[in-house]
């Protein structure tokens, strides 16, 4: 297919960001050492949605965008180690809008991907599980699971 | 009738204890058959007669019904035809047809029932919009949903539900979902929450030739894969597809490509032996035939269950794996709890002595030799079930040698037409259906169960019987044929020999039948009867009763049996 679509329309959605994003998220592309603005790869923050156990928690993520882009969807990732039933050991999020052969469609945008994520955080989905600690807690021992999340959230404070 | 019929009644009459059985159905004009047959595809039939190098088809041609083998362009038209049905029932273009018809696994009558219950469930399901949901505005310009560049009108194209977006990422969007399968058939907007279908339509108006050819190709794949009642011949490169009207108690069908395969689990041609035995035999063989001989020479049987166990690590206390979980000594295969200090120590087992002494060692041998022996219990029939396999092979290409040269020759050498020597190609069809059903025979009696030992035992006289009988066709067909064709000249012996053939081919024809009709039973006449059969006379009547076509093997039984028959009664 056509090389540039995934630079433009990346471009597109950093404008689109700006202009107006949700409440306590942060997205951006990345800032080489040089000094040069790297659109494939997004730093991003997702809050935890208030009233949950992840509140407070101020989550990061990374955003790997492809030449496909987009129609493939990026590749996103906590931490290694994050826990939550539907993360890889690798940090990776398995979520359904994020799956190439079912999910995803083009037009889902970076703001969409980061609010169903948050959505994910407080609704994981024991169905598809990724990592063997996250999802045994939280099918086993509600409370230990619940103690986990809540010291996670801590682990991550806000950037001030 | 032809004139081996005539041969074969002389034959009889100076011979007749060595026939039995049933011949006119064998030797029927097959051509009065095969309309009924094939009743439903006149093309097919007229295939299968063009085809002279298709030999496997004829073999199974006979106890074959309800089938149809699909070329190309059958199933284009039937596709096509469906497609036309369903778009002219319901009033709709043939795209949104295609598109139902795919959803319901292209079952006609299925798409039927569902619309005409509740079209407009139907219609969300599937994404067949009547009305755009995004009015489209006037403007001149409008932003493209993926690049979210504004782009002129003409730039900008949508699917049914109104969505814009520009050509070069529709162009994107269509060629990414092709080239990752089959998938593209369900295509919907690249709006995540819009459910509208993108058809072929909208492919034909965007894609390159490539993956228009890719997308129809999969739309003709789906035709035979999604639909219940039709499968691909799985031969490799075959791109015939099987039709089968579910019903017949036979999954028996024979492609045009020659393959002969069971529709139900798509391997190959299995009777008498069912699908699950079948799938557990090949899982058996691919794990274990390669490696059987390091698995005898590296591990020993788990004294409980039998699994062979490698020893991998220092300690000697071993534990099997779930499920079994049985934890023994490696080197005296006892159980593990009775170690320890008494005797001698976790890590040096000396038991050994003491357990000669009190006779318990011999139970550990007995049962390591019992493990031993279920591995050179299969051992014994992989050999015997890949030797037929490997005879079958031989045959095939015996069969091909004597339909492309030798036939020809011998024709010239005996001055016979070729017409007259179809009763070799005739055994040799034989020979080769007889090794398939020999060869699963094999995988029938590793599945028989230990204990039965009456059906064991009327199993392998069978067996053995069908082994001979079979040697005895393939020994004529193959050496004492050779003598007419490595001669100079007509031989006086040919009809001689030809009336021998064709009398052994269709002795062994009814044998094997019979045998495949018995073992699908599971033998049940031997279930009835065993009671007797302690008493020798009686055991030997249940086999003379039992196997029909056996008759003529030992030559008291084909008379005293009131199963067999005589060939002047039926065969004109």
């Amino acid at each position: 297919m056509s090389g540039g679509i995934a630079r433009g329309r990346l471009a597109e959605e950093r404008k689109a960001w700006r202009k107006n994003h949700p409440h306590g998220f942060v997205a951006k592309p990345e800032t080489l050492p040089d000094g040069t603005v790297n659109l494939m790869v997004w730093h991003c923050t997702i809050p935890g949605k208030a009233g949950t156990d992840w509140e407070g928690g101020y989550f990061p993520l990374t955003l790997h965008f492809s030449e496909d882009y987009p129609s493939k969807p990026p590749k996103c990732k906590f931490p290694q180690g994050f826990f939550h039933p539907n993360v890889y050991p690798s940090g990776t999020v398995c979520l359904s809008i994020l799956n190439e052969d079912s999910g995803w469609r083009p037009a889902i945008t970076v703001k969409q991907i980061l609010v169903g994520i948050q959505d994910l955080l407080d609704a994981p989905n024991p169905a598809d599980p990724a990592q063997t600690e996250g999802y045994h807690l939280f099918i086993q021992d509600a409370n230990e699971y619940k103690r986990r999340v809540r010291q996670q959230a801590k682990q991550y404070p806000p950037l001030v | 009738m032809e004139s081996e019929d005539d041969i074969i009644d002389d034959l009889v009459s100076m011979e007749d204890d060595f026939y039995s059985g049933d011949f006119s159905d064998y030797y029927d004009d097959p051509n009065d058959e095969d309309n009924d047959y094939y009743s439903d595809g006149d093309d097919d039939y007229g295939l299968l007669e063009d085809d002279e190098d298709d030999q496997e088809a004829v073999v199974s041609r006979r106890d074959q019904l309800g089938y149809t083998v699909l070329k190309e362009a059958d199933i284009k038209q039937r596709q096509e035809d469906d497609i036309s049905k369903v778009s002219t029932v319901l009033s709709i273009s043939r795209v949104d047809a295609t598109l139902l018809l795919r959803y319901y696994n292209w079952s006609v009558s299925k798409v039927h029932d569902e619309w005409f219950a509740d079209e407009e469930g139907v219609r969300q399901t599937v994404g067949l919009l009547e009305t755009p949901v995004v009015q489209v505005s006037n403007a001149r310009e409008l932003t493209c949903g993926i690049c979210f560049e504004s782009l002129p009108r003409d730039n900008i194209t949508s699917a049914a539900c109104g969505h814009p977006f520009c050509r070069t990422c529709w162009q994107g969007y269509i060629c990414t979902t092709i080239n990752d399968g089959p998938g593209c058939l369900s295509l919907r907007c690249p709006v995540p929450s819009c459910n509208a279908a993108v058809g072929q339509d909208m492919i034909d108006k965007l894609a390159t030739i490539e993956e228009k050819k890719k997308y129809s190709r999969y739309l003709l794949r789906s035709y035979i894969e999604d639909n219940r009642k039709t499968k691909w011949c799985p031969a490799p490169g075959c791109e015939f597809a099987v039709d089968f009207a579910v019903g017949g108690g036979n999954f028996d069908v024979s492609c045009i490509c020659s393959r002969n395969f069971c529709w139900n689990c798509t391997e190959e041609a299995h009777r008498p032996v069912d699908c699950n035995t079948v799938a557990k035999w090949i899982l058996k063989n691919s794990a274990e035939s390669e490696n059987m001989n390091w698995i005898l020479a590296n591990s020993k049987p788990c004294p409980k269950c039998k699994r062979p166990i490698e020893k991998n690590q220092g300690c000697m206390h071993m534990t099997c794996t779930p499920p079994c979980k049985f934890e023994f000594c490696w080197l005296c295969l006892g159980t593990w709890s009775e170690h320890g200090e008494r005797t001698g120590g976790f890590y040096a087992c000396n038991r050994y002595e003491a357990a000669k002494q009190e006779g318990v060692y011999d139970e550990a041998e007995r049962r390591r030799e019992m493990a031993k022996n279920s591995l050179e219990k299969y051992t014994h029939y992989y050999e015997r079930w890949a030797s037929n396999q490997l005879s079958r092979q031989k045959a095939l290409a015996d069969l091909n040698q004597m339909q492309t040269v030798q036939l020809e020759k011998l024709s010239d050498l005996q001055c016979t037409p070729e017409s007259q020597l179809k009763f070799i190609t005739e055994a040799w069809l034989q020979i080769v259906e007889c090794r398939r059903v020999l060869k699963w025979t094999y995988a029938y009696g590793y599945y028989l169960p230990e204990h039965e030992h009456a059906k064991r035992q009327f199993f392998e006289y069978l067996q053995g019987e069908a082994e001979s009988g079979l040697e005895r066709l393939h020994q004529c067909a193959e050496k004492e044929l050779n003598k007419f064709i490595l001669c100079d000249g007509p031989s006086k012996e040919f009809d001689e020999f030809r009336a021998k053939l064709a009398g052994l081919t269709s002795v062994t024809k009814n044998y094997f039948e019979n045998l495949v009709r018995a073992l699908e039973n599971g033998l049940a006449d031997v279930d009835s009867q065993a009671v007797a059969a302690c008493s020798k006379t009686t055991s030997s009547k249940n086999l003379g009763g039992t196997s029909k076509g056996r008759g003529g093997r030992g030559k008291g039984s084909s008379k005293t049996g009131g199963s067999s028959r005589n060939v002047d009664d039926t065969s004109n």
